[in-house]
Parts: structure tokens; C-alpha cells; sequence
């Protein structure tokens, strides 16, 4: 079932007396359950896109929709969705952490005791429950993320916006944000993921949409877009150099040897060089593989990003 | 919208007293300002001479006009703030519209303007020896004043969300609504009388002055009014706050600061 759904979505803003499109056309549907990561240079265009699902940006064209209802249109789409936007800035750092969650709980359509119960079973599960008296302004980094997750999930949403979720965060609150999007996911919400830690795209997302220039540059789901941009050959990484029989018996095949490395770049010969080389202690054999550091490399430095005045 | 109201009711109520040091420098503040302008009348005036019934009049101005200042730097500073802050976008994804979260916001808040009011207008009645009268009949005048004065604050809301800076708008802005509401236009005749009923809390803050310290009973028709007055400026305020609202979204400047 399609939780989010936009279709042709534009945006201009005058810049120096002139408009300038800061997305145009963009379309995206994401499913129940799955992990869309949204990625984009600084400026592509991703936090308007991410606005303007949320409410907050008019598009100029274009419509959106959260569980079938236009959350320009109809408010009650809103009830829909939970975002954390823009890093810690999503909590009032003046209240704890429980009642930052009862105070938005009932912003967000609930009454004041579905909230608290809410509240409470969101801090156990977050591990925050010891702080639940603490002030936001005196929580960590970390801790304060994990809150503004746990608020943006309180009314329990079929959508969740994460507009760079790991940013500023240390390693093992990084892993813990990893944690909580995966297992948020598997209850079955969508999941719209912006970050410049690809890595992190790569091991969340089902899928990657790529945005340069205010434009979609690639939609695949992430292990397609992998395949599509990695090569066939294979790297056999061995543990000692090779004598010099073997190595004129593997490049008599037309296999490359580089100091403790055989590149086989015809996937068919693969088996004929592990013959030769049995054996020899390898280290690994590996299929090439991108990753999507390279990919969106590849797909946005044929056109670089916009000023970087221009909000993005 | 109970709910939210009680919602906001605990969440100004916890921030205030946490941070109560605030509150209560503004309190002193603001009476101090007072009883500096009442010891230099007085020392220009002589040691002898009785203000009586002037200085009761003078009181209710100053402290409706900290009332309405309280309620214009709460609404926009609010907004101000909160989008430096960033949890300003959080509140404009809600199933509840934005001009119903401050609405609601801003009746809330009112428990804590009249507390802090009622502070400060103890402590300068306290100092003065001014001996104001509160019948009940000044409550529907008071409530005239405040319409105006939140349709007010929301009109300035809007600018704040247009324009995001509005502190020096504020500052020039709290100069009109000491004359708004100390200049006794309820004394005007004639067109001047006419300009009175019409600009913002003016025949509220007249009354008040009427019954308050002038002990004379609340008139059905100034009353009706100071009514239609106050409905008028708040209903004008909501309308800009709407169209404010779409124009920031349009313009995509309602996070941004």
C-alpha cells in the first residue's frame, strides 16, 4: 500500500529579481514498510521537497498525498505524519523529556492520557526512561535525537520524515538512530530518509531517489542501483606473491596480478584461476561492487549543485 | 481543543515557573518604571499635592498597556523564537490549524499575563497608595481590551512570520499602544469622539478608566461599542495571521530565520 505519494511537485523562488527552480517535477511514492533514502547535493532541493510533503511549502505545482488525503488540502493528513527535521530543533529544550511527548502528543490529535501512555512506552523503548525528568537542554546529543524520534512517533504515524536524523552524532548513537529507523520500518511505516552519510543510505534504504538540480536523477530500489553501477570482474586477494609459473599461467588467461592481487574481469575464467592458484592461502575473492558513495558521485558531479545561497 | 488548551495551559505554566527568575525580573522591572515616572511627577508636583482619582487613571493605563505588551511580545516573540528554536514547523504539522494552536496558546497564556498583572498592579497600588476599585462590571470592559489587544498581537504575529525580525517594530509599536490606551478618549467630543471609537482599545481602556477610578456604573451602549471595537480588531488580526500563514508557505520562509 503507498503511504506517500507526490506527484510533479515544483518550486521556484526569485533569486536577484529572478525565479529560480528549485525542484521540478518531482515525484515520489513510498510503500508501507519501506526505507526511501532521498539524496542530494547541498541546494538539489531536497529539504523544499521534504517541506512540501510536509505541509510546510505551497508547491507551485504538483500534489501530494499521505495516505490518500492532501495534507495542503486537508488537515487530517497531517495525523499521518511525523517529522524531525533539521537535526535537535524539534523539542522545546525548557520541558523534560515526558513532557515534550504528552505536549505533542495532544498537538497532534491525542488526548492528554493516550499521550502519557504513549509517552511512557516510546521512553522504554528509546532506553530513555531514566531521563524521562531530565530538561531536553540537558540531555546529550544522542539522547536528544532519539527524543525527537520518539516525539514524531507519538501519534503513532503511517509516514515518518527523517531529514538528517545522524547528523552530529557519535558513533554509537549513530548505530542506535540505524536501530530504531530499521526496526520503525519493519512495523510497517514508510520511511523518507535524508542524509549525506551514504553509507547510512546504503544499509537503510530499500530504495534511493536521487535529486541534483531540483531534478530526480535516479529511482531504484538500493540493491538494483548497486548492481546496475557494479562491474563483473572479481578480486582474488591472496596472502603471499605469486611464483612465477603461476603467474604466467594466470595471465596466459588474461587475468591482471598486482603485487598480491589477481583481477579476473571475465567472471567466466574465475574457477580456471582458483585451479591454478589451489593452494595457496587466499585472503578473500570478491565481486566488484559500487557503492553509492560512487554511484551519486557518478550521477551528480555531471552536474554540479546550485549556489549555494539558494535554500535547499 | 480542550485538550490542547489544557496542553498549553501546563506547558507556559511549567516553563514559567522553572524559569521563574525571568517572570519575576519582569515584574520588578516593570513597577520600578512606574514608581521612577510617580516619584518624579511628585517631586515636580510638590510633596502636598494629591493625585487621587488622576493617579488611579494613570495606573490603569500603565498597567493595561504591560498587559498589552505582555500580549504582543508573547504572540510575535513567540513565533520569533520558536522559529530560531525550530520546533516553529513542528507546530504548523498538527491536525490543528495554526490560527487554532495560538489562539489557544494565547489564552493560556493569559493565566500567567493577569498573574504577573496582578503583581504588578499590588505592588504600585502598594507603593502609591492608590486605592483602585475592582467591581465586576469592569470584567466585560476589560474583556473588550483584550480582543483588541490580541487581534493586535496576532496582526504583529503576522509580520512576524512575513518577516521573521520584528523587535525593532515592537519597540516603536509599544510607544502607540501607550497612547492607545492612556489617552482619554472617552473625554473627546465631536469627530475626535468618533476616531476614539474607532482605533484599537481605546473605548475599552476608556471605560475601565469610568468605572475603575472614577466609580461612575458601566454604560450599556460604550460598552456594546468597546465590544464591537474589540471583535472588529481581533476577527482582522485572524484574517492577516491566515493570509500570513499561506504567503510564508508560499514563499517557503516558515522555518527560516
Amino acid at each position: 500500500m503507498q503511504i506517500l505519494e507526490a506527484q510533479t511537485l515544483k518550486k521556484s523562488y526569485p533569486v536577484k529579481g529572478q525565479a529560480v527552480l528549485a525542484v521540478r517535477d518531482v515525484s515520489l511514492n513510498i510503500a508501507a514498510g519501506e526505507v526511501l533514502a532521498f539524496l542530494g547535493p547541498n541546494g538539489a532541493g531536497k529539504t523544499t521537497t521534504i517541506k512540501m510533503i510536509a505541509g510546510l511549502i505551497l508547491p507551485d505545482a504538483g500534489w501530494v498525498r499521505i495516505a490518500g488525503r492532501n495534507p495542503h488540502q486537508d488537515a487530517k493528513a497531517l495525523r499521518s505524519l511525523g517529522a524531525v527535521l533539521e537535526g535537535n530543533r524539534n523539542l522545546y529544550w525548557r520541558l523534560t523529556a515526558a513532557e515534550n511527548l504528552e505536549y505533542f502528543g495532544v498537538l497532534r490529535g491525542l488526548s492528554r492520557r493516550v499521550a502519557r501512555q504513549r509517552g511512557q512506552t516510546l521512553l522504554e523503548r528509546f532506553e530513555l526512561t531514566e531521563k524521562r525528568k531530565t530538561v531536553v537542554q540537558a540531555l546529550s546529543r544522542g539522547m536528544q535525537q532519539k527524543l525527537a524520534i520518539a516525539v514524531a512517533l507519538i501519534h503513532d504515524p503511517q509516514l515518518l520524515l527523517l531529514d538528517e536524523p545522524t547528523l552530529g552524532l557519535d558513533v554509537e548513537a549513530t548505530q542506535t538512530v540505524k536501530t530504531l529507523v530499521r526496526e520503525i520500518a519493519a512495523e510497517g511505516r514508510a520511511i523518507l530518509l535524508t542524509t549525506h552519510q551514504l553509507d547510512i543510505a546504503e544499509e537503510l534504504s530499500d530504495r534511493v531517489a536521487i535529486i541534483n538540480q531540483g531534478k530526480i536523477v535516479a529511482e531504484e530500489p538500493t540493491a538494483e542501483l548497486i548492481r546496475q553501477f557494479s562491474g563483473t570482474a572479481y578480486t582474488v586477494e591472496l596472502e603471499a606473491e605469486l611464483d612465477g609459473d603461476r603467474l604466467q599461467k594466470i595471465e596466459a588467461l588474461g587475468a591482471v596480478v598486482q603485487a598480491h592481487t589477481v583481477i579476473v574481469r571475465d567472471p567466466a575464467l574465475l574457477y580456471h584461476v582458483l585451479d591454478i592458484l589451489k593452494p595457496l592461502p587466499l585472503v578473500k575473492v570478491e565481486k566488484d561492487r559500487a557503492n553509492l558513495t560512487d554511484i551519486f558521485l557518478t550521477l551528480t558531479q555531471a552536474h554540479p549543485g546550485l549556489p549555494p545561497d539558494l535554500n535547499d | 481543543m480542550t485538550e490542547l488548551f489544557l496542553a498549553e495551559l501546563r506547558r507556559s505554566w511549567i516553563q514559567l515557573l522553572r524559569y521563574s527568575t525571568e517572570a519575576i525580573a519582569g515584574i520588578v522591572i516593570t513597577t520600578v518604571v512606574f514608581y521612577g515616572l510617580f516619584l518624579s511627577a511628585q517631586y515636580m508636583a510638590g510633596p502636598n499635592l494629591q493625585f487621587g482619582e488622576r493617579l488611579d487613571s494613570v495606573i490603569i493605563g500603565y498597567v493595561l498597556w504591560t498587559l498589552a505588551l505582555f500580549i504582543m511580545t508573547d504572540i510575535a516573540g513567540n513565533l520569533q523564537r520558536e522559529a530560531q528554536t525550530g520546533t516553529l514547523e513542528q507546530l504548523f504539522i498538527s491536525p490543528y490549524s495554526a490560527t487554532q494552536v495560538f489562539l489557544t496558546r494565547a489564552i493560556a497564556s493569559l493565566s500567567i499575563q493577569l498573574t504577573l498583572l496582578a503583581g504588578i498592579l499590588g505592588t504600585i497600588m502598594l507603593l502609591t497608595g492608590s486605592r483602585l476599585s475592582f467591581p465586576l462590571a469592569v470584567l466585560p470592559a476589560f474583556i473588550t481590551v483584550l480582543l483588541g489587544a490580541y487581534g493586535l498581537a496576532f496582526a504583529m504575529g503576522s509580520l512576524s512570520l512575513l518577516l521573521k525580525q520584528v523587535q525593532q517594530l515592537l519597540g516603536i509599536f509599544q510607544f502607540a499602544l501607550l497612547f492607545l490606551l492612556a489617552v482619554p478618549s472617552e473625554s473627546w467630543t465631536g469627530s475626535l469622539k468618533l476616531l476614539g471609537l474607532l482605533l484599537p482599545m481605546a473605548p475599552g481602556a476608556g471605560l475601565l478608566r469610568q468605572v475603575m477610578a472614577q466609580g461612575q456604573p458601566l454604560q450599556p451602549i460604550p460598552l456594546l461599542l468597546a465590544m464591537v471595537n474589540g471583535a472588529l480588531y481581533l476577527t482582522f488580526g485572524l484574517v492577516m495571521f491566515r493570509l500570513a500563514e499561506r504567503e510564508t508557505k508560499r514563499r517557503g520562509k516558515l522555518g527560516g530565520y
